[in-house]
């Protein structure tokens, strides 16, 4: 690293490259304008009265925020009035022990302001303003091309500013960098970049819009990268300082005191990956993005490799040894194949579009461009509560497991359905704001005329999070099992079980754990009945689509908050041995020590279940290995062996925490000993020490694989 | 054909190349004093009791059909305990019932370069099982390691060489007196069978346990490299120290626990220098 990224990652690692907001005093005479002309230009203004971050040892800046007082930008709703009304009355509530509204992610597509900079867009407004009659549309293209004009002006006011300050500056290659920069900003992002550094400076100003993940960052870059570093413009090291400088940035948005600032789970984007031509985007740059990255000693952003089976081999195992090295847990890892197969065969996108689909945020699939809708969570085992405590004559007389299982669906359909409309109702409330800044920089917006919060934006995603799949699995299997198969216990000794919450039944429910065929042994019985649960939610999902019209797929966890731990503290008792109030099984692959074959088994098992890729929305496969394992560099490899199969044969994802169970029962006991051990937690990485008992005990109880 | 078996685990990094999966075969003719797995030694099933994990709370007692009279080894105290305190060890295996447990990551054997490695115990005292099980590996493009202690007629070793790509081969101490003293037998037929599997040049790995008062001499390992140096030379040999994560499993055996330090690093290291 260099000194001048040491100096500048100190600078924002102590918090103070937060950007400063500036307060705007509005004209009050505004008020009798139409909205759309008022928002606007309330937004032009404030932007223009901001003022830009300049440091010595900065070579890139403009990077602004929004402070509420204005319709800022759309990922974290910033001066969003029914959205942040919704977020306020919803957002960690449980509905009746059904539902709860989570948060939602949106990310710029910087391809268009890549090739043609903001006049471009400015162009594109103006092409669209002429085909639109509409008073309100032309109204709404107006206010969108002030406020690329805005931004135009911003950075000519960031020149004077960085001009001015290099004045002041003795270092005779920092003051170089700052006139550098202040002649860089009278042309980017203004006009298409020519260089790397025009890039990286274009996406740093725009990311002000467009807060959240940078998306595909190789795919955006290599053009530019390649050119430079075959003219001889730039050095493999100077283009890796600018995407350090980038990447600090981005940790920079999240102010120190938020929880979020040690937490990686924002500003996730992707590497590798298909390309619309079959190929690999995986190359030098995207080698470059993750060496520089694991060299800062920053939180934020995390990256995704995208795994493909045309990827040159050495490149899964290459991340994999960054990622063995990176104490702040910064890489995961996505199988392309699934998901490119579920995006083309569920979700019917064309080959080329479903290639360019992102991570953020927890590893929410996102498209560049696009919003990523409805990611509420479901509590699966409601559905499966009702059968046993509630109605439960009507499985007492099932004679058969089949029929048992259509009863279960009906109910967990019936929740399914009320879910997804739960989910439309929300984005409903979201579609009564009007979303300008970020507009410029999603796909669709322009041309229609629309907000991306009313379904302008492309492509949506709809992947709502079901969680307690592991639960519902080994609960039908114990059903299948004990009362049908090998018919040790009745239907009715069960239900009863259950109603006392196992009290007076502790020897059942201790057969049932020692010897219940569980999810993760990759057996016959559990991987037919995982396949079938998948399946059935497949057959249900088939054809049903979002408020905006797009297909669903489902997921299985993301998000800071321990939903499990609320919605398992207000369900009953479950066949898998689950008592009342316990917590639901985290993700799906933890299962929290019923998987006893090791971790061929387990992997097996969860590539296995889902054929169709239904669960390719937003999808966590947390592992959790003895550190032995990688200490050694023979057996290192045996893991990169051990991954690479489990993607070939279908799994989704993984990320890693290397640990031991004593290590982390021992950071429970004496967290002041173990303020550095990092871990994964369902899409983000944190402090253990950090996190609250209850997340803790679930890590520990993860099954340590040797 | 049926086998005895004790444990079929998958994933596993140390016995031998690439992921494995390892097939413990229960009976061994030799009773080495550190062994780890002691109740690999006897081949008939067995009930192991871990008092330590005993609340005495007589759920076995209540559920044993028997009253706790005579034991059948029907299992059903180790289901109910609440705490796993008891544990059945060993079960009758066929060979497909194996072979199906193998195949399972069949994948990661061929991306990893790995495969099966029949281990025990001393797996080449069911040499019928063995050798069909073997079979049935091959069949199936399956790569396969044999680990054995070599105490052993050199015919079975001829039986199996065909179908074995890896013998992985224990050489305890080279001593014989020493070796009668801690093992229960002298070493001749051992290493004479070493002798002719390097002779007839199949890829062999030497596995040496680190014991320190037994073996952990530069002397002793001069003299395991000389004779190795004499007839051949193995692709790989492994010092492995001596560890007491067995110890525990003596106490539920009703059987004492001979202990011995655990060698240091720097031990280890010297040691393997030589070689």
């Amino acid at each position: 690293m260099t000194d001048r990224i040491k100096k500048l990652t100190d600078i924002t690692l102590a918090g103070k490259m937060y950007p400063k907001t500036e307060k705007t005093e509005f004209d009050m005479t505004d008020i009798f304008l139409s909205e759309c002309e008022r928002d606007t230009k309330r937004i032009c203004e404030y932007i223009l009265n901001q003022e830009p971050m300049v440091t010595e040892y900065q070579t890139m800046t403009g990077f602004f925020r929004f402070d509420g007082s204005v319709v800022g930008v759309a990922f974290n709703r910033s001066g969003h009035k029914h959205t942040d009304e919704l977020m306020r009355d919803l957002y960690l509530k449980q509905i009746n022990g059904l539902h709860v509204l989570e948060w939602q992610h949106a990310t710029a597509d910087y391809k268009k302001v890549l090739e043609s900079g903001i006049v471009g867009i400015i162009d594109d407004i103006d092409r669209s303003i002429e085909l639109h009659t509409d008073k309100d549309e032309r109204e709404y293209l107006l206010g969108l091309r002030k406020i690329a004009e805005a931004l135009i002006a911003w950075c000519e006011k960031c020149s004077a500013r960085v001009l001015d300050y290099s004045r002041t500056v003795e270092n005779a290659e920092h003051r170089k960098n700052l006139e550098k920069l202040a002649a860089t900003l009278l042309r980017s992002p203004k006009n298409a970049p020519e260089s790397f550094y025009e890039a990286c400076l274009t996406i740093y100003v725009c990311f002000s819009c467009a807060l959240d993940s940078v998306g595909t960052l190789d795919r955006y870059l290599s053009r530019f990268y390649f050119a430079d570093l075959e003219a001889g413009r730039i050095t493999r090291e100077e283009a890796g300082e600018y995407l350090q400088e980038l990447f600090l940035m981005l940790q920079a948005a999240t102010p120190i005191s938020s929880p979020n600032f040690t937490r990686g789970g924002e500003s996730h984007f992707c590497i590798g990956g298909y390309l619309p031509d079959g190929s690999d985007a995986y190359n030098d740059l995207s080698k470059l993005i993750l060496e520089s990255l694991t060299d800062l000693p920053t939180y934020i952003p995390q990256v995704t490799l995208r795994w493909t089976k045309t990827q040159p081999k050495d490149v899964l195992r290459f991340a994999m040894d960054l990622e063995r090295k990176d104490k702040h847990k910064r890489i995961a890892f996505q199988n392309d194949e699934k998901r490119i197969k579920a995006y083309t065969e569920i979700c019917g996108f064309e080959y080329e579009d479903a290639v360019r689909y992102t991570t953020v945020g927890c590893n929410e699939p996102a498209f560049p461009g696009g919003i990523v809708g409805a990611t509420s969570k479901l509590n699966l085992l409601k559905s499966i509560e009702r059968i046993f405590h509630d109605n439960y004559e009507e499985i007492e007389s099932c004679n058969s497991f089949d029929e048992l299982y259509e009863i279960y669906t009906r109910e967990l359909f019936a929740d399914m359905d009320k879910h997804i409309e739960f989910d439309n109702k929300c984005n409903a409330v979201r579609a009564r704001d009007v979303n300008y800044v970020s507009a410029l920089f999603f796909n669709g917006c322009i041309e229609k005329a629309k907000s991306p919060t009313r379904g302008a934006a492309n492509v949506v995603v709809c992947s709502p999070m079901v969680l307690g799949i592991t639960n519902i699995i080994d609960s039908l299997i114990v059903v299948k099992q004990f009362v049908y198969d090998e018919k040790l216990i009745t239907m009715k000794e069960l239900v009863s079980a259950l109603q006392s919450n196992w009290v007076g039944c502790e020897d059942l429910r201790t057969l049932i754990k020692k010897k219940g065929d569980f999810f993760g042994n990759d057996t016959e019985r559990s991987n037919a009945m995982a396949k079938r649960f998948f399946n059935s939610i497949y057959s249900f999902l088939g054809g049903k689509t979002n408020l905006f019209g797009y297909p669903i797929l489902i997921g299985d966890l993301i998000g800071y908050n321990p939903h499990h731990q609320w919605f398992g503290e207000c369900t009953k008792a479950t066949p898998d041995g689950r008592m009342a109030s316990d917590m639901l099984k985290f993700g799906f692959g933890q299962s929290g020590g019923y998987d006893r074959e090791g971790l061929t088994a387990l992997l097996n098992s969860i590539a296995k279940a889902d054929e169709h890729g239904i669960r390719c929305g937003s999808t966590v496969t947390n592992i959790t290995l003895d550190e032995a394992l990688i200490k050694n560099d023979a057996n290192f490899e045996k893991t990169v062996e051990l991954f690479r199969t489990y993607f070939e044969n279908g799994g989704v994802h993984f990320q890693l925490t290397y640990v031991s169970k004593q290590d982390l029962l021992c950071a429970k006991q004496n967290p002041d000993d173990y303020k550095h051990l990092r871990v994964r937690v369902s899409g983000f990485s944190d402090y253990f020490v950090k996190l609250n008992e209850a997340i803790q005990n679930d890590i520990i109880e993860r099954t340590e694989q040797k | 054909m049926m086998g005895t078996i004790f444990n079929i685990q998958r994933f596993c990094t140390d016995d031998g190349p690439g992921i494995r999966t390892t097939v413990f075969f229960k009976g061994c003719n030799l009773h080495c004093a550190w062994c780890h797995n002691p109740e690999s030694q006897q081949g008939r099933v067995q009930m192991m009791y871990f008092k330590n994990k005993c609340t005495g709370c007589g759920k076995c007692k209540e559920k044993c059909p028997n009253g706790f009279e005579f034991c059948t080894l029907c299992g059903r105290c180790t289901i109910y305990c609440p705490n796993d305190a008891r544990e059945i060890c060993g079960k009758e295996y066929s060979a497909d019932e194996v072979l199906a447990e193998i195949i399972k990551d069949k994948a990661y054997y061929e991306n990893s370069d790995g495969g099966v490695t029949f281990s025990g115990g001393e797996c080449m005292l069911q040499i019928d099982f063995l050798e069909e099980m073997l079979k049935k590996c091959k069949e199936n493009g399956i790569r396969t390691a044999v680990d054995t202690a070599g105490h052993i007629p050199h015919e079975f070793f001829e039986r199996i060489s065909p179908l074995t790509d890896l013998f992985l081969y224990d050489v305890k101490c080279f001593d014989t007196k020493k070796h009668k003293e801690y093992t229960g037998v002298g070493n001749e037929l051992i290493l004479d069978n070493l002798k002719k599997l390097l002779e007839a040049n199949k890829a062999l790995r030497v596995r040496i346990p680190v014991i320190p008062t037994v073996n952990d001499t530069g002397e002793e390992m001069l003299s395991i490299k000389k004779f190795l140096d004499s007839y051949g030379r193995p692709e790989k040999i492994e010092l492995l120290p001596y560890h007491s994560m067995g110890e525990h499993k003596y106490a539920a055996l009703g059987k004492e626990a001979a202990l011995f330090s655990v060698p240091s690093e720097e031990k280890m290291k010297q040691l393997r220098e030589i070689f």
